[in-house]
């Protein structure tokens, strides 16, 4: 076998591997992660390809009697969903079939995905602030309900940005949201601000719900990924615990001091 | 009718917003706010005559029939609207019952609220598994119209 033919092996894993990162890392389902890889494999003419796939990391070889063996693992931390890059790199598998690319220009067209900008961070308090007074008003609220809970949408994000998701661990994280909105709506209550404070609440805590984890867990349950779905849907879990306890600690908090107008 | 529409409105309204926090791509935003709006339009339709989880099940197989539609003619996965389009159907006011009740101490009730919402996102788990039982076969009809 010559060295040429081993070097385009390697390297047609590795586009295929980072194909695999920017998928799950931005929120893919196991099963197309899996599948973008063995696509990309045997499009390039590399037919030992295996890639084992978990929600937060990647184990990949290639190899067998005829073409020489590499393995590379690589570890993938959950992190916020970006479908703009997930919908890229489907984008350019389909364009892929059609032969349009070299290994190395797939390459360099991934890295570029790699980078894509997500929404600029003005953007994103905007829409969970707009995101919490809809879905309060959705939910039966009045429009000042609406106004208290665009508020605390908008509060929560710049939390969610500036203190939860750097400096805090996410059980932590999601408590001290709960905690933060319920407060928030309830001093807004209480100011006079919007009548029923259900509503704001429930409004206000949407951005926080984990439906990505959620919906990808049932999907990769679905295609018997059981260990990433069980993982996935346990985040998703944690996350509504963590709210519920959050929303529990303010309310105490509020019925202390606000003389049980709440309770 | 006009509740109904005013309320499809706002659900459209806050899919879309969180379609743009999950960064979905700009042309897709559209998409998105409609199967939300249409999730809610068939929860609050078929609630009038089933309970809660079976017109949240019924909301869910429109969505995720819709996002797979879309998915087709798009050419981009489902997710990319499934996900959003959900949103309206999340049982939120469950989870915030639950938790008011286990505060003050009143369990039954708080028992009682937390089953509802275990049942209401079970059905949103069936509806899932069941549409994507469907073969992919049965959406390349959507295909060829969205053939440029």
């Amino acid at each position: 076998m010559s060295e040429a033919e081993n070097i385009k092996e390697n390297e047609v894993m590795e586009t295929a591997l980072l194909a695999g990162h920017i998928l799950l890392e931005n929120g893919a389902e196991i099963s197309r992660v899996e599948e973008t890889f063995d696509r990309i494999c045997s499009h390039y003419g590399v037919n030992s390809g295996n890639a084992f796939v978990l929600s937060n990391g990647i184990f990949t070889t290639v190899g067998d009697d005829r073409e020489k063996y590499y393995a590379k693992v690589q570890h993938i931390p959950v992190s916020a969903a970006r479908f703009n890059r997930v919908a890229a790199v489907n984008q350019l598998s389909r364009e892929m079939e059609t032969g349009k690319y070299t290994v190395s220009e797939l390459r360099e067209a991934l890295e570029r995905i790699k980078k894509m900008p997500g929404k600029k961070r003005r953007t994103q308090i905007a829409a969970s602030a707009v995101g919490s007074a809809a879905f309060c008003l959705l939910f039966g609220g009045s429009l000042w309900d609406a106004a208290a809970a665009f508020v605390s949408g908008l509060v929560l994000y710049v939390y969610i940005l500036y203190v939860s998701g750097p400096h805090l661990s996410k059980i932590v994280g999601n408590i001290g949201g709960g905690a933060l909105v319920t407060f928030l709506c309830g001093l807004f209550y209480m100011s006079g601000l919007g009548s029923r404070i259900d509503y704001m609440i429930i409004g206000s805590v949407m951005p926080m719900i984990p439906g990505v984890a959620f919906t990808n867990g049932i999907m990769d349950i679905a295609s018997c990924d059981y260990i990433s779905g069980a993982v996935r849907l346990l985040d998703a879990m944690l996350v509504f615990f963590g709210i519920a306890i959050g929303m529990g600690m303010a309310f105490t908090l509020l019925s202390a001091f606000g003389g049980g107008i709440l309770l | 009718m006009t509740a109904v529409i005013t309320e499809m409105i706002y659900a459209v309204a806050g899919t879309v917003a969180f379609s743009i926090l999950f960064s979905v791509p700009r042309r897709y935003y559209l998409s998105c706010g409609l199967i939300g709006g249409a999730g809610w339009l068939v929860y609050s339709l078929s609630g009038r005559i089933l309970p809660p989880e079976g017109a949240a099940l019924s909301a869910t197989v429109i969505v995720i029939l819709l996002s797979r539609i879309a998915a087709v003619i798009g050419r981009c996965p489902a997710t990319i609207f499934m996900i959003p389009g959900i949103f309206p159907l999340i049982p939120g006011a469950g989870i915030y019952w639950t938790s008011y009740y286990i505060v003050t101490e009143q369990l039954d009730l708080a028992l009682h609220t937390g089953y509802e919402a275990v049942k209401t996102a079970v059905a949103i788990v069936l509806g899932i598994l069941f549409v994507f039982e469907v073969p992919g076969r049965f959406f390349k009809v959507f295909e060829r119209e969205g053939r440029k």
